[in-house]
């Protein structure tokens, strides 16, 4: 890896966003390509954040710093990127059920994601089915992805799923959901495409899913 | 102690003393009761009340006493089950004592945050007249009233510390100031703990003027004072932030007082057992499991046997389902059951069950 995506790399994982930012700048300044910069940087260190959060090296914040260093170095290359030929790896409507307003873990899922090369269309907390189809249907998106912390709520999210096959629009998502009290299991039963325990199984299960 | 309903309260008292002291009586004790049985217990539909009517009904005295004085009529209370009435307002009424506002569901509530900047710091007090605290005060004494002979009070469910910062903050940007700001952080901590005690001996002093025990929403009861230290941020945070954020905090919240039983709310909380026990101060430890894949309790044997090797009375949450395995698996020594089961004559099955164990 060459020098500036190497200090990149390590301010993201430091979650040094100033680090991240002027890190960006210098290998932009050195001729590097944005496509690049996310390619072999951006993307391969929210990775290793993944990786070090499932294997407890790192916990929440760290998690929560090293997505912010990131966000800040990749909104200095959207521009760029939009201008050359980089097609994100999908897009993915991603909220929290109705009735509940747990998002750390939404967040974090929402951010692996980007840090996937992902657009997310986030819809917040307390996201009721119809959002999401209203989702499905205006803003283009492959993948929907719901949380659930409540298991007074998860029943919410087998409402979603049979509110968008009852209006025609299964065949054109994948679905995948997670939270604490969720399992494989529970989301085979509700018809869900796939479950993921962490934000960083979440970011290869959307891999694996997006078309 | 004369309870309607406990067939011999002295006895079942003196079982939880020797667990308290990691020792069995007869058997272990066993309390009858799902957690989170408040999830599903609103005693009156509220769904359809505006959130102004909500609050209202969170705030009826009278109906709050008198649902739960309903609820436990003519009941019969098997092992270590008592009626126990404790004043609740959610489990961040300790951060609305200092100006936050809760908003209310239909079986809990929560706090909107309110340090948006760290000088809003400044604006933290904690007032006697807050109208949070007065509420709960009102409440105690109207039970208090109405208890004798038919149900226990006790205090409400109280988290200073990092809890209670964090509900002012908002946990997730909690999170960042770790990094950010951690002296502010630790300023903050040590406003929500600062007035811990006197909070704590205002109830206290209240429920043992009336001749009540110390009990809480645990329904564990302690001659001296109980209480219940948690700390469910931690389930978020490194061992690193835990000590240099949180054991400050418990430390000066635990001392003092004669039984604290460690509220571990799951796997993540766990990660910090050897710091919460290397206080010194926790004389009992509640294992919370977790639901999805945090169930069944067979997993957690070795947290369990754990506790016990170092002689750390434990309370034990499971599913009824689960007992007979539990039992073949596990030996007694300083184990509190909690087990919910359908009726009485289920809870006496349970029981003769926990009596054999051996
Ligand atoms: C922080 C917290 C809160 C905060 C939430 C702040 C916020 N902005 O999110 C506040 C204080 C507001 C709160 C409120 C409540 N809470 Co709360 N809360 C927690 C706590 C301590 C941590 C949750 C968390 O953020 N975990 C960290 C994140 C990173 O983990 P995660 O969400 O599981 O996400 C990970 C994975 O699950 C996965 N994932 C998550 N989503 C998705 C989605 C997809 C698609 C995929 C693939 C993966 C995935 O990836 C994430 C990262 O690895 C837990 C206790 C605990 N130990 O879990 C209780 C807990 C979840 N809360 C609980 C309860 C009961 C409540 C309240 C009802 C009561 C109360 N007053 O506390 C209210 C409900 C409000 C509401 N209507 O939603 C209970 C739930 C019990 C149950 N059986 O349902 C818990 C378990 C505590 C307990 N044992 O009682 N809570």
């Amino acid at each position: 890896m060459k020098a500036e995506l190497e200090l990149i790399f390590e301010a993201i994982l430091d979650g040094n966003m100033p680090g991240c930012t002027s890190g960006v700048q210098a290998a932009l300044d050195a001729g590097i390509s944005a496509p690049d910069i996310l390619q072999i940087a951006l993307i391969p260190a929210m990775d290793e954040v993944g990786k070090l959060f499932e294997e407890e090296e790192f916990f929440v914040p760290e998690m929560l710093v090293a997505a912010r260093a990131m966000q800040a170095g990749l909104s200095m290359l959207k521009p760029l990127l939009v201008d050359s030929d980089v097609k994100p790896a999908g897009r993915v409507a991603l909220g929290t059920v109705s009735g509940d307003l747990h998002d750390i873990g939404k967040n974090l899922v929402g951010m692996m994601l980007e840090g996937a090369g992902f657009e997310i269309v986030d819809l917040g907390t307390n996201v009721a089915p119809d959002r999401f189809i209203a989702a499905i249907n205006d803003q283009n998106v492959q993948l929907v992805a719901m949380s659930a912390l409540l298991t007074t709520t998860m029943p919410g999210m087998k409402k979603t799923v049979d509110a968008i096959a009852a209006a025609g629009l299964r065949d054109q998502v994948k679905i995948m959901v997670g939270g604490a009290p969720v399992n494989a299991e529970y989301a085979a039963e509700i018809g869900a495409d796939g479950y993921a325990p962490d934000a960083s199984q979440a970011a290869s299960l959307a891999r694996r899913l997006a078309p | 102690m004369d309870i309607a309903g406990v067939a011999d309260f002295d006895k079942s008292m003196a079982r939880i003393d020797a667990w308290y002291q990691s020792q069995i009586l007869d058997r272990p004790p066993v309390r009858f009761m799902a957690h989170n049985a408040f999830l599903q217990q609103a005693s009156e539909d509220i769904s359809q009340l505006s959130s102004a009517d909500r609050r209202a009904w969170w705030f009826d005295v009278e109906t709050q006493v008198g649902l739960f004085a309903k609820s436990v009529e003519g009941r019969r209370f098997y092992g270590e089950t008592f009626p126990v009435f404790f004043p609740n307002l959610g489990p961040e009424v300790y951060a609305a004592f200092y100006g936050a506002e809760l908003v209310f569901g239909e079986v809990t509530s929560w706090s909107v945050p309110l340090i948006g900047d760290w000088q809003d710091m400044d604006r933290l007090a904690f007032d006697r007249n807050n109208i949070y605290f007065r509420k709960l005060e009102e409440l105690t004494k109207c039970a208090l009233e109405r208890s004798q002979g038919r149900f226990m009070v006790g205090y409400t469910d109280l988290h200073p510390g990092i809890d209670c910062a964090a509900a002012w903050r908002d946990p997730q940007q909690l999170c960042l100031d770790l990094f950010d700001a951690p002296e502010q952080v630790k300023r903050l901590t040590q406003i929500a703990i600062d007035d811990f005690v006197e909070i704590y001996d205002h109830f206290d002093a209240m429920l043992k003027a009336s001749g009540q025990l110390s009990v809480s929403w645990m329904g564990l009861p302690s001659r001296g004072k109980m209480h219940i230290p948690s700390a469910d941020f931690s389930s978020l945070i490194s061992p690193d932030f835990f000590k240099e954020f949180v054991l400050p905090v418990h430390r000066q919240e635990l001392g003092g007082m004669t039984h604290n039983v460690y509220h571990v709310d799951g796997k993540g909380v766990a990660r910090h057992m050897d710091d919460i026990i290397g206080l010194g101060d926790v004389h009992a430890v509640q294992w919370v499991q977790g639901v999805g894949d945090d169930q069944p309790i067979m997993q957690w044997l070795p947290l369990i046997k754990g506790l016990q090797q170092q002689g750390m009375p434990v309370i034990v949450d499971l599913n009824k389902k689960e007992l007979p395995q539990f039992i073949e698996a596990m030996s007694p020594e300083g184990i509190f059951l909690w087990v919910a089961a359908d009726d009485e004559e289920e809870e006496q099955r349970l029981l003769k069950l926990v009596e054999g164990w051996r």
